[in-house]
């Protein structure tokens, strides 16, 4: 008996890791999506740039003045910081209050993490979601422009919110999957280790890798 | 009962609560948003209780996504990509380097010469980069080793590095000024005009500091010795084109560009002066002419780049060419040229400095949204009522007010990053700041010093932190003296720092004490109607003359924690109608001194002003 009671926690082990198995796969598809959108849109700041910097030099050469270039600018940038959230995210770029937590245990701050996950980012993400997929549609079927002269078509702006904040929450659940797989034993830290706040490493290793390039 | 005392106290309870969840290490922006979420549903629920003081209700949370589109919404915010793009390119052109090796020899045979020079350098770094990770990192890989090398006390090293560094916060073009423009609702225009006085002060008294210590402990900053002068002497030459610089601008001022106008003129012939000594020293180093010494021709040439950076992107701020957010893309082609020019950018740089550009751009716009998903709860629980009889209880008035928020500011500065003081702290602040009638580009100007002394203050000081990660852990082999040179000790970076927060809380006092160190932008507007500049301007108030957002295409452009669209169920606004922290002589009429702007506005300097009265 004691041995079968054994053999079925084996099982369930087992089948607990086959389960966070998949959920792991799921959590890097999730990571290879949120990546590949986050790695293309940080091009759309150069547009942005580009056409910053030419409106500002055509306005000035021939007094012309587009406000569609104007709004293009916050478009792309808008697009930008929303589409590149989940990524941003991913690599625990997303800066935080330290001085306490880093004095915590590694195990504390695994729990703070996937907590924090859970009953707060998965709640705003969520809610901010399911109010701004309405609020777009409507924006869509009025087929609402801009105020100004000349102005673009609104939704487009408006479905970056919708965009943004889905796969904000798809990281969401990947990073809960990745925290449990973390404290469970199942994977290695994803992020590497800090002696320093996260901002200053970031800092250093890109500025050694300029230095080397 | 209980609940009943909790929903009278609920603002102080929530702001208490909200921060001691910051305080669990989780980010930021989430924490807020959650924090926001969480006391909006207990504010609601409580709301029966304390009728008059909670105006929360389940309808108000559909605001959030057009508060978030207002976010987006936004010219000034545009430019926090564009700088931080600017900044890394230049960094990765490798300026820094030029420029340190070039002054560190102009400077070099006078005593405290590179410090001197690190000084100077920082300075031209902070007017073109506005990075203060890029700036100290720099100059501490590069200047750190020589003057140890050279004999130089470690802690004077290292403080006046780090110090120089943080010089960025404050000197125009920096991310502090213009996330506080769009927190106070003033332009950043003003905030770069105001800020150049005190910028420059900190910067003399940097000088003189390194000057006491020549005096008193000139062994602590010898002069670099002959042998280490690789470009030789010849200042006078340097002195020569300079002066022959001077004599065209002001030839060419008077005669060729006379019949323009006071700025065009004085840019022209500026430029003209510029272009003249630029093309003397590459004359003179292609023809191998000998009419300038080596060392000026190198100076000139190294020093001409950033200048005309600095002209870019300031130049054309200041004269009212371009908005903030256009000097910012100007800036970033400019350096994008510039690297290509120096065969220093390829996809990988590019990639590089784009991919750490849109984390950057991604965490702070966040932590904006965050700060408005609380905001939105805080002013329904009359938050900034109760944040606004605290601070204006204080004894002393203004003075009492404005050294309260320094040493509030310089404590929350040594522990939080100055995204989270500029958008949790600043709107909180700022309509105490103006029923007492303090001139908000002033106050700016005042917390952007005081960030600037909190990211030296150890031990949690990022300058600090910035300088330890790239200063050597270990004892090393200096190649030219061929001696083994001890670690740098954290404990001497600290010490370093310690002179330099003392300046920084000196240029704090003149500044509180001469206001018109800064508020002399008010008589340097050009082209602006002074009208749209009046103190009494309602700034984050603004908002509370909004109309509700719901799906009209306007947003509000209002920053920070901003403030809900009051459609209190029509008219009900009872208590919150003149009471958002705003004097009530600006309710006195219904045209607020600046015209309701269109969203875009297509010229002048003012296009920073956030329209707040759409």
């Amino acid at each position: 008996m004691m041995q079968g009671a054994a053999a079925k926690a084996r099982r369930i082990v087992s089948r607990g890791r086959s389960t966070l198995g998949n959920l792991l796969a799921l959590s890097r598809g999730i990571d290879a999506v949120t990546a590949f959108i986050g790695r293309r849109v940080a091009w759309l700041i150069l547009v942005a740039v580009l056409v910053s910097a030419v409106n500002a030099s055509i306005r000035k050469a021939f007094d012309l003045s587009s406000n569609a270039w104007l709004e293009l600018q916050w478009y792309l940038y808008g697009a930008v910081f929303l589409l590149a959230a989940a990524y941003t995210l991913q690599k625990n770029e997303h800066v935080r209050i330290d001085f306490i937590s880093n004095m915590l245990t590694k195990r504390t701050r695994d729990w703070i993490d996937l907590l924090g996950h859970i009953f707060f980012l998965l709640p705003f993400t969520g809610l901010i979601l399911y109010l701004s997929v309405p609020w777009f549609l409507k924006s869509f079927h009025s087929g609402e422009i801009s105020g100004s002269a000349g102005g673009l078509i609104l939704w487009p702006a408006k479905i970056m919110v919708v965009i943004g904040f889905s796969l904000l929450l798809a990281q969401a659940f990947s990073e809960i999957i990745k925290r449990i797989g973390v404290i469970r034993g199942d994977i290695a830290e994803p992020y590497a280790g800090h002696d320093s706040p996260p901002a200053v490493d970031e800092a250093a290793s890109g500025y050694t890798k300029g230095e080397r390039s | 009962m209980i609940l009943e005392l909790i929903a009278h106290e609920l603002a102080p309870i929530m702001f208490i609560s909200v921060m001691g969840m910051l305080l669990l290490g989780y980010p930021v922006a989430f924490t807020l948003a959650a924090g926001g979420l969480l006391f909006f549903w207990i504010g609601v629920e409580l709301s029966v209780f304390a009728p008059g003081e909670i105006n929360l209700f389940w309808n108000l949370i559909q605001a959030h996504p057009d508060r978030i589109y207002g976010i987006m919404y936004n010219d000034t915010l545009l430019a926090i990509p564009f700088f931080t793009f600017m900044g890394i390119i230049l960094e990765r052109s490798g300026m820094a380097e030029d420029l340190l090796d070039t002054i560190g020899q102009l400077f070099g045979p006078v005593r405290g010469g590179l410090a001197y020079a690190v000084i100077i350098v920082g300075a031209l770094l902070a007017a073109t980069t506005g990075v203060v990770a890029a700036s100290v990192m720099a100059m501490g890989l590069i200047s750190l080793p020589i003057m140890m090398r050279y004999g130089y006390h470690r802690p004077l090293a290292a403080g006046t590095i780090a110090a120089s560094g943080s010089l960025a916060q404050i000197v125009p073009p920096s991310l502090v000024l213009i996330v506080m423009a769009d927190q106070l609702g003033r332009s950043v225009g003003d905030m770069y005009v105001g800020a150049l006085w005190p910028a420059a002060i900190m910067i003399g008294l940097y000088i003189l500091y390194i000057f006491g210590v020549t005096l008193i402990r000139p062994q602590w900053a010898p002069a670099l010795p002959r042998e280490a002068r690789t470009l030789g002497d010849g200042v006078w030459s340097l002195v020569a084109v300079l002066a022959l610089a001077v004599g065209v601008h002001f030839a060419t001022y008077h005669t060729i560009f006379s019949g323009f106008t006071y700025e065009v003129r004085f840019v022209w012939s500026v430029t003209t002066a510029t272009v003249f000594a630029l093309g003397l020293s590459l004359i003179n180093r292609q023809f191998k002419l000998g009419l300038l010494s080596r060392l000026a021709e190198r100076v000139i040439i190294v020093l001409i780049p950033p200048l005309a950076l600095i002209f870019l992107v300031l130049g054309t701020i200041f004269l009212g060419i371009a908005t903030p957010t256009e000097g910012g893309a100007m800036g970033a082609s400019g350096a994008l040229v510039m690297a290509l020019i120096k065969r220093r950018l390829n996809f990988n740089v590019l990639n590089e400095a784009l991919l750490a550009t849109t984390k950057l751009a991604s965490f702070v716009m966040f932590i904006l949204i965050g700060a408005r998903v609380f905001g939105l709860t805080f002013y329904g629980v009359n938050g900034d009522h109760w944040i606004e009889e605290l601070l204006l209880g204080l004894p002393g008035g203004e003075y009492g007010f404005l050294i309260a928020v320094t040493i509030i500011v310089f404590i929350l500065g040594c522990f939080l990053d100055f995204f989270e003081i500029a958008f949790i702290m600043v709107p909180l602040l700022a309509p105490v700041a103006e029923a007492l009638g303090i001139d908000l580009v002033w106050f700016g100007i005042i917390i952007g010093i005081n960030l600037q002394a909190s990211f030296l203050t150890p031990p949690f000081g990022f300058a600090l932190f910035y300088l330890r990660s790239i200063a050597p852990k270990q004892a090393w082999l200096d190649t030219v003296t061929n001696k083994m040179m001890p670690e740098v000790k954290t404990l001497e970076i600290y010490r370093g720092a310690v002179p330099f927060i003392i300046i920084q809380v000196i240029v704090v006092g003149l500044v509180i004490a001469f206001p018109q160190l800064v508020t002399h932008y008010k008589g340097e507007k050009s082209g602006i109607d002074p009208n749209s500049v009046t103190i009494e301007l309602p700034a984050m108030g603004g908002g509370a003359l909004t109309m509700p957002n719901f799906g009209t295409g306007t947003p509000g452009n209002e920053g920070g924690l901003g403030l809900p669209p009051l459609d209190f169920g029509g008219g009900s606004g009872n208590n919150n109608g003149g009471s958002l922290g705003l004097p009530p002589l600006t309710f006195g009429s219904d045209t607020p001194a600046e015209a309701p702007e269109p969203a875009e506005p297509d010229a002048g300097p003012d296009l920073s002003q956030p329209p707040n009265f759409n």
